[in-house]
């Protein structure tokens, strides 16, 4: 059958034979292009219980696929690609294949959480959308996220001095999602205050940035806090049936 | 002689129980709280009732009259109980006007509260005029006026009925389904096109649930005799562009937003629980359950009895029920009135 909108056909499901020739007649070539079946053939059975196992992604079960979540969103109303009602279902019933054609888009949730308000089952569709994003990294589909990138790396130094310091997240979160140092938005942000803020302030930042000072006594909260850490990266990736080293 | 029944509630429940009584020569005191007898269909003035497709005026007003022409019932109107006191044979019941009434035993049969439209802000209720109930659609058709747009009288090109509205929402407390509304929305939708045959019916759902007999005579029927339109979305929000009723949400079918203008807006609202449960709970010492119903006791051992000897209970003050139900718990209950003042007349007498 000759196609003329293949515009609106997934490319990989359409299908030329260069020789080819069936009850008799030649269907060969580009007039007789093909559309291949979308059958869904299988469903993995473990996806509910993986994204449920990930913290927000609990109540993923409840969904009854009313629409609230997606009318609500703050994404979908500028992408309407973006649709966690849809996700939602995906994953309820294992259809991963479908699921990762949109893992591009999947982590740009903004946890604004107007579907968790909406949301009549109480599923809290912003959790589940972390859940996914979060799922996506683990089983290597997707890269880490930006925002992860700047949540490891504001952890990272929490845990390490109980403390952050503002200068050094912002560097290392540039180098790890490989943006320039030097930005107009942050010069203009430190120029201004150095402008307004008084001296004294601005000599105890300046020390800071130099000494990194630790919170006292932070030996014995980072040890639990690492210990707690380590505890939960394993367990969701045993949830995931990943490997036991830790997540990072 | 056993002592009369108390009948709390003049609804379709209380109404069968006290005829029923009546028929098997037991007198009976039926308390009614409004001025009026006949409950929610009579009160809030339903048209035509599902499944008969009678007027609630003649269906229900047949059972008030056969009640209130009956000398074994004594109806006290605009009467509430406010203290009960007694066990099971020998009750009494003091009104708020200090008037008492000694029972055997008492039926609650208070019925259910319309779910306030106002407490779900976003769907305009309170805001649009043109926003209404299912109430205020069945008073349009049962006073025949007809359904006409409250802002300025005219004829609906399009209306929308938004189903669960106070129902099935853990987002306010309400986690149970009120059972009734799909099929009374499909009822009002195929009034809707007889009546004004040029305007168009969209109903808004998320699951449909016109059980039983229903679904030919309701749900199949208000989509191949009517043509009534069934769209599977929730709405987001009711807003307007000034001139008509803008309703958008998601068409989970299409994967689609949709922003759909309308005339009129129609919300299938829900059966709360009875306002004055808390306070029926505490005057005549039974439970409720988690939702706020009273709670009746396992249907499997009892027969509409809670956790009160001698107090049953029946209809809509049980959960949401529908009119035919009532009327049957109704029935169950004077029969397990019958059987409690039997049962006491006897242990009086040995
Ligand atoms: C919009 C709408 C349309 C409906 N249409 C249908 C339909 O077509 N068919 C159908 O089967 N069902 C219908 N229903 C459901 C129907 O209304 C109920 O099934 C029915 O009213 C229940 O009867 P009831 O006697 O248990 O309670 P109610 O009808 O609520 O009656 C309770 C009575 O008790 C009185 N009362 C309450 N508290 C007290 C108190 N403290 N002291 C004294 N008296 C008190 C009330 O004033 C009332 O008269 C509809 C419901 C709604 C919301
Ligand atoms: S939290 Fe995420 S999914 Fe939920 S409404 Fe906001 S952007 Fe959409
Ligand atoms: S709002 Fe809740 S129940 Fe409705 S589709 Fe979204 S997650 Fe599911
Ligand atoms: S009967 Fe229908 S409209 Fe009413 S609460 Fe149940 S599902 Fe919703």
């Amino acid at each position: 059958m000759p196609i003329h909108e293949k515009s609106l056909i997934r490319p990989e499901n359409l299908v030329t034979h260069d020789d080819l020739v069936i009850d008799g007649v030649d269907v060969s070539g580009h007039w007789s292009t093909f559309i291949k079946g979308r059958s869904v053939t299988d469903y993995n059975e473990a996806m509910q219980d993986e994204i449920a196992a990930l913290p927000g992604g609990e109540n993923i079960h409840r969904c009854w696929q009313c629409g609230s979540c997606t009318n609500a969103c703050t994404v979908n109303a500028v992408n309407n690609d973006f649709n966690p009602r849809y996700w939602i279902y995906l994953i309820r019933l294992g259809m991963e294949e479908e699921l990762l054609r949109d893992k591009d888009i999947i982590w740009q949730c903004v946890s604004c959480n107007k579907c968790t308000y909406a949301c009549p089952r109480d599923v809290m569709p912003e959790g589940v959308m972390k859940a996914t994003a979060h799922w996506l990294e683990l089983k290597g589909h997707t890269p880490k996220s930006p925002s992860t990138i700047f949540d490891e790396e504001f952890t990272r130094q929490i845990i390490k001095t109980g403390k952050i310091e503002e200068t050094r997240v912002i560097t290392r979160f540039f180098r790890g999602t490989g943006q320039p140092l030097r930005q107009n938005w942050l010069e203009a942000l430190i120029v201004n205050l150095v402008k307004r803020f008084p001296v004294f302030y601005l000599m105890r930042l300046g020390l800071s940035v130099v000494f990194r000072p630790k919170t006292r006594g932070w030996n014995k909260a980072r040890h639990a806090i690492n210990e707690y850490v380590h505890e939960v990266e394993e367990a969701n990736r045993k949830a995931l049936g990943l490997g036991g080293e830790g997540a990072k | 002689m056993t002592k009369p029944v108390l009948i709390v509630g003049g609804g379709p429940a209380g109404l069968s129980a006290a005829h029923a009584l009546a028929t098997a020569g037991q007198d009976c005191v039926l308390v009614e709280k409004e001025a009026v007898l006949g409950g929610a269909p009579i009160l809030s003035g339903y048209a035509k009732l599902v499944p008969s497709h009678e007027w609630a005026k003649d269906a229900i007003g047949g059972m008030v009259d056969r009640v209130k022409n009956n000398p074994r019932v004594k109806v006290m109107t605009g009467a509430e109980v406010q203290s009960f006191d007694g066990d099971a044979g020998n009750f009494t019941a003091t009104m708020k006007d200090g008037k008492k009434v000694e029972a055997g035993a008492t039926i609650l049969a208070t019925g259910f509260t319309h779910f306030d439209s106002v407490n779900k802000p976003e769907w305009g209720f309170g805001t649009y005029p043109d926003v209404v109930t299912t109430v205020q659609v069945e008073q349009m058709l049962s006073s025949g006026k007809g359904v006409r747009c409250p802002s300025d009288g005219r004829v609906p090109d399009r209306v929308a009925i938004l189903l669960c509205v106070g129902s099935r929402d853990r987002q306010i407390g309400r986690e149970w389904c009120s059972k009734i509304c799909c099929t009374v929305s499909a009822n009002i939708a195929m009034e809707i096109r007889e009546s004004l045959p040029n305007t168009n019916v969209y109903i808004y759902y998320m699951d449909i649930r016109t059980f039983g007999l229903y679904e030919g005579d309701y749900y199949w029927a208000s989509q191949e005799e009517y043509k009534v339109k069934y769209i599977k979305a929730r709405i987001a929000e009711v807003t307007s562009d000034g001139k008509r009723l803008l309703v958008k949400g998601e068409d989970t079918l299409v994967k689609r937003p949709i922003s759909i203008p309308f005339d009129m807006v129609v919300h299938a609202i829900g059966m709360d629980p009875n306002v004055d449960n808390m306070t029926l709970s505490s005057v005549f010492g039974v439970d409720l359950n988690k939702y706020g119903y009273i709670d009746k006791r396992s249907t499997y051992a009892h027969l509409a009895e809670t956790n009160r000897a001698g107090v049953f209970v029946a209809g809509a003050a049980t959960g949401p029920e529908t009119i035919d139900d009532s009327i049957a718990q109704g029935q169950a209950a004077a029969m397990a009135a019958l059987n409690a003042l039997h049962a006491a007349h006897k242990t009086a007498a040995e």
